[in-house]
C-alpha cells in the first residue's frame, strides 16, 4: 500500500540556549501511522514535540502535508498539527464547551466580536462526543476528574481539526480504563482521512501496544526508525540500559 | 439567569451606586434632584425652584468629578486585575506586580521630595511623573525578563517585577528618611486618594480606560487560551510573545494612568475579577466588561463609605478597600469550596 507522507523532518536540530538536545534528527510518518517516541528520560522526546508544536525554535525542514512549517504564521500551522501536553489545567472555571470551544482559535478570523460559524458548532459537537464528554459540558473544567478533564483536552485538540497530534504522555494520571479509552479514541480518529500520530510514552507496552510504527530517540540521535513489529530488541536494550524483554516478563508474569 | 439580563441589573446598581456617591454626603442631594442637575448642565433644561444654586456647584463641581474618577479607578484597576490574573495564569496576580505601582510611587516621591513645579503642567505634574516613571518601570521589567528569557515566561516576569517593585520601594523609604517633611505625604500618596476631584483628571482617565477595556476585548479569545498554559496556547495558534508584550504593555498604560491621578489602591484589581468570575463565568468576552462595571461601582461605594463613616475625616480609600474586600473575599472563597 502506498500511502502519503503527512509529516517529513529533515535534519531537525534545536534546544535551549546554547544546549542541543536534538541534533539532525530525520524521520517521516505516513497517513493513517501512529509514531511512539521510545527513549529514557531526558533523551528529547518531549523537546521534539515542542519543536515540532511551534513552542521553541528550530533549525532544519518539517513539512506538513506537503507545505513547510518554518516561518508558517501560528495560526496557519496549528491548523495543521495539534499538541496535547502533558500538564494543562486552570485556575478558571471554563465549561467544558467553552474549553473545547478554544480549539477552534486557529480557524477564527481576527475581528472584535468573531462569530461561532456553523464550522465551528460542528467541530465542537463531534469532538465532544466523539471523546464521550458531551453530557458534561456545561460542568465547570475546575470539577472534572482527572480522567475526565484529560478526555475533555482530548476534544479540545479534535476540535482544532489538525492533520497531525502530538501528544506527551496522553496517558500520565489516568487509570487503566481511562488509559485504554483515550488511546481508543485516537486510533479512531487517526483512521480517518490523512492523519497521523506522533507520540512520546514512557510505558513501553502502552507505547507498542498503540502505535505502528517507533522511532528510538538516543541523546538527540535517532537510533532507529520502522514498524513496531520489525523492531530489534537489542536496540532497545542498549536504549534503556537493560534487557527490556526478560524485565517485560517479570512485570506481566502474573497475567499469562 | 442569561447574561444579557445579569448585565442589566449590574449596570443599574452601577448606575444607583453612582445616584448614591453624588447624593450622600454633609449635605444630602435626592437622587431626583440629582438628573435635574445633571439634565440642566447638559440640555440646558431649566432647574426646577426648589434646588439651590449651591447644590448645583456642589453636585457638578466637587461630588460628580469624584464619583466618576472613582468609578473609572475602579473599572481600570479591576479590568486590568483580570487581564494580568489570565496573562500570568494565577489568581493572585496583580497589575502592580509588573512594579506599575512602585514605579509610579516612585515618580511621585521624587515629586514631592524635590518640591518641582511647572507652570505648564500645574497640578498635572505629579500624574505625569507618575505615569512615566510607571511605564519606565514596566518596561525595564519586561526588557529584562526577555533578556533573561526570550519567552518571558511568567516566573521569570513575577520574579524580576518583584525585584524591580523592592528596589523602588527602597529608594521610596529612603527619600522618606532623608526629607522626614515630607514624609507624611509619600505615605498618603500611597495610600489613594479621590481628594483631587479635578473634571481634568475624569476627562484623562476616560478615553485611556474606554480604548484600553475595548483592546482587551480584542484579544478576549486568546486571553481565554493563554489561562490553560503558555505551551499549550502556542501549540494553538496564539502568537504568544506579541500577544503578551502588547497586552502587558495596555496594562502598564492604563494602571499607570488611574495611579497617577489617585495613588495605590489596593485589592480591588485582585477580588473584583473573582467575583466577576462567580457571576458571568471565564470568559473574557464577558468578564472584562463585567470587570469594568463591578469594578467601578465598588470602588464608588468604597469611596462613600470612606467620606462619610467618620466625619469630618477622611479614611484613606486603600484602608477601606482592603477592610471591605478581605472578608468578602474569604466569604466567596468559602461559599465556593462549600459548593464542590
Amino acid at each position: 500500500m502506498n500511502r502519503t507522507t503527512i509529516l517529513t523532518v529533515e535534519h531537525l536540530s534545536c534546544g535551549y540556549g546554547k544546549i542541543q538536545v536534538i541534533q539532525d534528527l530525520s524521520f517521516q510518518v505516513k497517513a493513517g501511522e501512529r509514531l511512539c517516541v521510545l527513549g529514557p528520560n531526558g533523551c528529547g522526546k518531549t523537546t521534539l514535540l515542542r519543536a515540532l508544536a511551534g513552542v521553541i525554535p528550530w533549525q532544519g525542514s518539517v513539512e506538513a502535508d506537503g507545505l513547510a512549517l518554518g516561518g508558517m504564521p501560528p495560526k496557519q500551522r496549528a491548523k495543521k498539527i495539534a499538541l496535547m501536553s502533558q500538564f494543562s489545567q486552570t485556575a478558571f472555571d471554563y465549561t467544558v464547551y467553552e474549553t473545547v470551544r478554544m480549539g477552534r482559535y486557529a480557524h477564527r478570523s481576527k475581528s472584535l466580536f468573531p462569530g461561532e460559524t456553523e464550522a465551528d458548532r460542528d467541530a465542537v459537537e463531534e469532538a465532544l462526543r466523539r471523546t464521550g464528554v458531551w453530557e458534561l459540558r456545561d460542568r465547570p473544567v475546575t470539577r472534572l476528574s482527572g480522567g475526565q478533564l484529560q478526555r475533555v483536552f482530548l476534544a479540545r485538540t479534535f476540535a482544532q481539526e489538525p492533520q497531525i497530534i502530538l501528544l506527551d504522555e496522553p496517558a500520565n494520571h489516568l487509570d487503566l480504563r481511562c488509559q485504554a479509552e483515550l488511546l481508543e479514541s485516537l486510533r479512531e480518529w487517526t483512521t480517518d482521512r490523512n492523519r497521523c500520530v506522533v507520540g512520546v510514552f514512557h510505558d513501553i507496552s502502552l507505547a507498542l501496544a498503540f502505535a505502528d510504527t517507533a522511532l528510538l530517540l538516543e541523546e538527540g540521535k535517532a537510533l532507529a526508525c520502522g514498524p513496531v513489529e520489525e523492531l530489534d530488541e537489542k536496540l532497545l536494550d542498549r536504549l534503556y540500559g537493560m534487557e527490556v524483554r526478560q524485565y517485560m516478563k517479570r512485570m506481566h508474569e502474573r497475567w499469562i | 439567569m442569561k447574561t444579557g439580563v445579569k448585565m442589566g441589573l449590574l449596570s443599574l446598581t452601577a448606575f444607583l451606586a453612582l445616584l448614591a456617591g453624588i447624593g450622600v454626603g454633609s449635605v444630602q442631594v435626592p437622587p431626583g434632584d440629582i438628573l435635574s442637575i445633571v439634565m440642566e448642565r447638559m440640555f440646558a433644561i431649566p432647574l426646577p425652584d426648589h434646588i439651590p444654586a449651591s447644590y448645583s456647584a456642589m453636585v457638578l463641581d466637587m461630588r460628580l468629578p469624584r464619583v466618576l474618577l472613582a468609578f473609572l479607578t475602579g473599572a481600570a484597576l479591576a479590568v486590568c486585575g483580570g487581564v494580568m490574573q489570565s496573562l500570568l495564569q494565577n489568581p493572585l496576580a496583580s497589575p502592580f506586580g509588573l512594579g506599575v505601582s512602585a514605579g509610579a510611587g516612585l515618580g511621585a516621591a521624587f515629586v514631592i521630595v524635590l518640591g518641582v513645579t511647572s507652570a505648564g503642567l500645574g497640578i498635572f505634574l505629579m500624574p505625569a511623573v507618575s505615569l512615566i516613571f510607571a511605564l519606565g518601570t514596566v518596561f525595564l521589567v519586561l526588557f529584562l525578563s526577555a533578556k533573561l528569557d526570550r519567552g518571558m515566561s511568567n516566573v521569570t516576569v513575577i520574579l524580576v517585577g518583584m525585584v524591580i517593585s523592592l528596589f523602588c520601594n527602597a529608594v521610596i523609604s529612603l527619600l522618606a528618611t532623608s526629607s522626614p517633611a515630607h514624609a507624611q505625604r509619600i505615605q498618603l500618596w500611597q495610600l489613594g486618594s479621590f481628594s483631587m476631584r479635578e473634571w481634568s483628571a475624569v476627562w484623562a482617565l476616560l478615553p485611556v480606560t474606554i480604548l484600553i477595556s475595548l483592546y482587551f476585548l480584542r484579544y478576549a479569545e486568546e486571553l481565554d487560551v493563554m489561562t490553560f498554559g503558555e505551551e499549550q496556547a502556542q501549540a494553538m495558534g496564539v502568537d504568544l510573545r506579541k500577544v503578551k508584550g502588547r497586552l502587558m504593555t495596555a496594562v502598564a498604560v492604563l494602571v499607570g494612568t488611574a495611579v497617577a491621578f489617585v495613588g495605590i489602591i489596593g485589592f480591588v484589581d485582585l477580588i473584583v475579577p473573582h467575583m466577576a468570575r462567580r457571576f458571568f463565568g471565564a470568559a473574557h468576552r464577558r468578564l472584562i466588561p463585567a470587570c469594568a462595571l463591578l469594578g467601578g461601582t465598588f470602588l464608588v461605594l468604597c469611596d462613600l463609605a470612606a467620606r462619610t463613616l467618620t466625619p469630618p475625616h477622611e479614611i484613606p480609600i486603600g484602608s477601606i478597600t482592603a477592610l471591605l474586600g478581605a472578608p468578602f473575599f474569604l466569604y466567596l472563597f468559602f461559599a465556593g469550596r462549600r459548593g464542590r
